[in-house]
């Protein structure tokens, strides 16, 4: 089996230089969650060349409705040894490393990392995360709850930090809501938005996506 | 005018994108959020401040782009042409 035979039908779409780019790009997947979970294997399933995946969690029963790489025999596990068990089945040419721990202020991105998506679940990992990156760097930030979230794309350094546009805002109390199709939805606009930024594209850079999944509306908000 | 942007919870609350206020004179951000209370009918206001006028913590209010937090709050005075968008995030992952 060839590179061009498994992936051959994007290929049709993107292109063999836009694959090449897809080999040779290494992102860092904050949160391997509702959103981390979907979004580390499209990318796996695209061919990425290689993957970070930070977590500190255990798989629970309340995350097999939207965390698309676990299964009732993982509860209890380490979220990553089993996200790197299920990726590698699922592409084997992908380097994975494995980052088991929470995202704090003393975090600091890997140097080979330029491209960092935000799966995470609370602001101030987000924003611990943000500090933590290299200037430069693409931070694609996703959230979602109910039937409502958000994509954006920040540069570190020339962009309006991700902790200045959310200063104020806090995680509700208690669980947040997050159905299956909903994380779904917005990890796959993620992963597109992904994509446009390893191509050098992206195309959510200072404006946020705003989706509604209720009325299936579509916006904009500049940042 | 004044244009003030709804997004996810509050578009779908009011039904509507967007509406624009002909500006008033020394006008602050909480007096143009009452004033378009007046203007539209569904209760919406109580989505963004608690009972004592302070914001809670669930949506962004931005002026131009900047989040009123690193300006004067509520307290920001709102000019001709300003865009103010309201925006609750969602916060899971």
């Amino acid at each position: 089996m060839s590179a061009t035979e498994r992936y051959n039908r994007q290929i049709l779409h993107w292109g063999q230089e836009r694959q090449q780019k897809l080999e040779a790009a290494t992102v860092l997947v904050a949160g391997v969650g509702g959103l981390g979970a979907t979004v580390s294997q499209l990318l796996t399933r695209a061919g990425i060349g290689k993957l970070y995946l930070v977590d500190d969690g255990l798989v629970n029963w309340s995350d097999l409705n939207r965390q698309l790489l676990y299964h009732e025999t993982d509860i209890g596990l380490p979220k990553l040894v089993i996200a790197k068990q299920r990726l590698q089945q699922i592409n084997s040419s992908v380097k994975i490393e494995l980052l088991p721990k929470r995202i704090d202020r003393s975090f600091q991105s890997p140097v080979d990392v330029s491209i960092i998506a935000d799966c995470l679940d609370n602001y101030p990992s987000r924003f611990d995360l943000e500090a933590g990156l290299v200037a430069g760097s693409f931070l694609i930030h996703g959230g979602i709850e109910g039937d409502q979230g958000q994509v954006l794309t920040l540069r570190k350094g020339k962009s309006q930090p991700l902790a200045d546009i959310f200063t104020g805002i806090r995680k509700p109390q208690g669980e947040i809501p997050v159905t299956g199709a909903g994380a779904a939805i917005l990890a796959g606009f993620m992963v597109n938005e992904l994509f446009n930024t390893i191509f050098g594209q992206p195309q959510l850079l200072d404006r946020f996506l705003i989706i509604g999944l209720s009325d299936l509306h579509l916006t904009f908000l500049e940042v | 005018m004044v244009k003030i942007q709804f997004y996810s919870l509050l578009r779908m609350l009011l039904k509507q994108e967007k509406l624009e206020l002909p500006p008033c004179e020394n006008e602050n951000i909480e007096r143009l959020l009452q004033r378009l209370q007046q203007q539209i009918t569904i209760p919406f206001i109580h989505k963004l401040l608690n009972e004592k006028g302070e914001m809670f913590p669930g949506t962004i209010i931005m002026i131009n782009r900047r989040n009123i937090h690193h300006l004067e709050k509520l307290e920001t005075r709102v000019h001709d042409g300003d865009v103010i968008a309201l925006f609750p995030p969602g916060a899971g992952g």
